[in-house]
């Protein structure tokens, strides 16, 4: 069963570099038209895309651009020819640091919201679908009106001056980070609402309560950890959704990271840069994906909770890019 | 109400359900405000005051006088760009979620009904177009399509296979109900019974659904406007708004505000609308 999941994840990573290499494909002028001039004769375009080994098969690309994901070497940048795998190095730890407090910040809020339901006795209003629902570049705006503009507290752009960390300079982190954590913790509490609801509900719990348990145990020893497997799951759904959220929140407030580097790529049609940074997000959501699906099992194979406790949660709220 | 003195669910449930009336009420106002707003967006243009791409005042001129929400960093009237500036979001939202739907429902009905080994490769598709996650996946499709259509492809790609997976589910449910199985015995084409005995049954969900796909779309569709692949300047666009007049947070708000709460509202009252129309009639969830 572990073996199982763990092959349909490399199948599906695999799967995952396809839609990603077929969709850079559709590019209808490949980049040896793009990459010479406006008046450059068919010669040479035909040369260029020797060059750049762009006269054979699709599938033939693939292979060996694979073959080259696979040993860590992913190809040279169109525009400047630098390795990409340099210029990934250089930005993944400002996007990790930026990823990591945002899914902390998440956690919280996700943590105090799960609590006021649970204080309304597993009920939710219209706050948490509808905060998930607002696209993420009016959080954007509205928290930098708010903190940028009204009050000035904090740098309405998060540049960094070169060879700074993000750790050193925390006050361009919080922008960012608060965008990207507003919707997804309202998306988060969203759908893990639903299985506080279920877990408050069971008998087992009713009948702990007329036991006469002191709620603070009832709640540690009969609730929660019917709430374990599903907040691994909406994690996993989470961490993908931040690193692919990254790209806008990275723009809109200039915050040198991997995000930046996927837009600006894709308005240069610097494709080699364009498929190594969208294959980063699906590989966290991937890799989330087999933790949860893991834990899942463990769960499922543990004597002690019962198989209610494994239930899937449903994708059925709005956002989550 | 404190956890516990939380009633037995029986006693709870019975408690909580209205009246068939006002529960239908209820479910309808969320739906009806959705659907005036689809209706009332595109007729913004035309009450604009100003024309939006034209520079009448100067840069970020505060709210007030003659411009009643100020100028934006080209002396262009937020207000009638505010108002002329929902149309191409929606439209693309709404055709999109439209196709998610209908390619969605239909992979799903396929799956459910026919089961065994289509189910699987259903299945496997899903899986496969949910592995990238469809902001990326529009950004690299932008890379070869223009911004507009890529956010259309992006989203019907990732928003089908969410559809498919929930009609599957409950397509292979209702193929063992008793009112199908008795069509399916009074000897009725398969088309017949899927559309007068499951497509009935089906209709609470996919509507929710739907309303969901939209949100998602409207999403996709702001994110890449806000990149600079959507609507190009000078074009009046509420996400392209929200991108053009974050330099101006603090000499005019309400350039950034103004786009901003037409565009949240949208994305909450459909939100809203998926929520009711999820509801089963009589409970208040």
């Amino acid at each position: 069963m572990i073996l199982r999941l763990v092959v349909r994840t490399a199948a599906l990573a695999v799967a995952a570099t396809a839609v990603v290499f077929a969709a850079t494909e559709l590019l209808p002028g490949d980049a040896g038209q793009l990459r010479t001039p406006g008046r450059a004769s068919a010669q040479d375009i035909a040369r260029e895309r020797e060059r750049l080994g762009l006269d054979r098969p699709a599938a033939v690309r693939y292979l060996d651009w694979l073959y080259g994901v696979v040993r860590g070497d992913l190809g040279r940048s169109l525009s400047g020819g630098r390795p990409v795998a340099a210029l990934f190095a250089e930005r993944l730890p400002a996007t990790a640091v930026l990823a990591a407090a945002a899914l902390a910040v998440t956690a919280l809020l996700t943590a105090a919201a799960l609590g006021v339901t649970y204080l309304r006795g597993g009920r939710g209003g219209s706050a948490a679908t509808g905060l998930a629902a607002v696209p993420q570049p009016v959080h954007a705006a509205v928290l930098g009106v708010v903190f940028a503009g009204l009050l000035g507290w904090l740098p309405a752009v998060s540049l960094l001056p070169p060879g700074a960390s993000p750790l050193t300079e925390p006050e361009v982190l919080v922008l960012p980070a608060l965008t990207l954590a507003l919707p997804s913790a309202a998306f988060a509490t969203a759908l893990l609402r639903g299985a506080l609801g279920d877990a408050l509900r069971r008998p087992h719990v009713t009948d702990a309560r007329l036991r006469g348990l002191p709620a603070p145990l009832v709640l540690r020893r009969h609730v929660l950890p019917f709430l374990y497997v599903p907040a691994l799951q909406v994690t996993a759904l989470l961490a993908g959704g931040l690193v692919a959220g990254t790209a806008l929140v990275e723009t809109v407030f200039g915050y040198p990271g991997t995000g930046q580097l996927l837009v600006s790529a894709v308005a240069v049609r610097d494709v080699p840069v364009v498929q190594a940074a969208a294959l980063l997000p699906a590989v966290v959501l991937l890799l989330g994906m087999l933790t949860a699906d893991l834990a899942a099992h463990r769960a499922a194979s543990a004597p002690r909770v019962t198989k209610g406790a494994v239930t899937a949660v449903p994708r059925n709220v709005g956002g989550g890019l | 109400m404190t956890p516990r003195t939380v009633p037995a669910p029986a006693e709870a449930t019975r408690r909580r359900t209205p009246p068939v009336a006002a529960g239908a009420v209820r479910r309808a106002v969320p739906v009806a405000a959705a659907v005036v707003l689809l209706v009332c967006v595109p007729l913004g243009r035309y009450a604009a005051p100003h024309p939006p791409e034209r520079t009448v005042a100067a840069p970020w001129a505060p709210p007030g006088g003659e411009h009643l929400l100020g100028t934006d960093a080209l002396g262009r009237d937020v207000l009638s760009r505010v108002l002329a500036g929902g149309t191409h979001l929606l439209t693309v939202s709404l055709l999109t979620a439209a196709a998610a739907v209908v390619c969605g429902t239909a992979l799903g009905l396929t799956a459910g009904w026919t089961g065994g080994r289509t189910a699987h490769a259903v299945r496997a598709l899903c899986d496969l177009l949910l592995a990238v996650p469809a902001l990326v996946l529009a950004l690299v499709l932008a890379v070869a399509l223009p911004g507009t259509t890529a956010v259309v492809v992006a989203a019907v790609l990732s928003g089908a296979p969410l559809t498919a997976r929930i009609v599957t589910a409950q397509c292979a449910h209702l193929r063992d109900s008793g009112h199908v199985l008795a069509a399916v015995e009074r000897g009725e084409r398969t088309s017949a019974v899927l559309v007068h005995e499951v497509m009935p049954a089906l209709r609470r969900l996919v509507a929710a659904d739907a309303g969901l796909r939209l949100v998602t779309a409207l999403q996709i569709a702001a994110a890449l406007a806000v990149l600079g692949l959507g609507p190009q300047p000078p074009t009046p666009d509420w996400a392209l708004m929200l991108s053009e007049n974050l330099p101006g947070a603090a000499l005019n708000p309400m350039a950034l505000l103004a786009p901003a709460i037409p565009l949240a509202g949208c994305a909450w009252m459909i939100a809203a609308a998926a929520r009711a129309a999820a509801r089963t009639p009589g409970e208040t969830g």
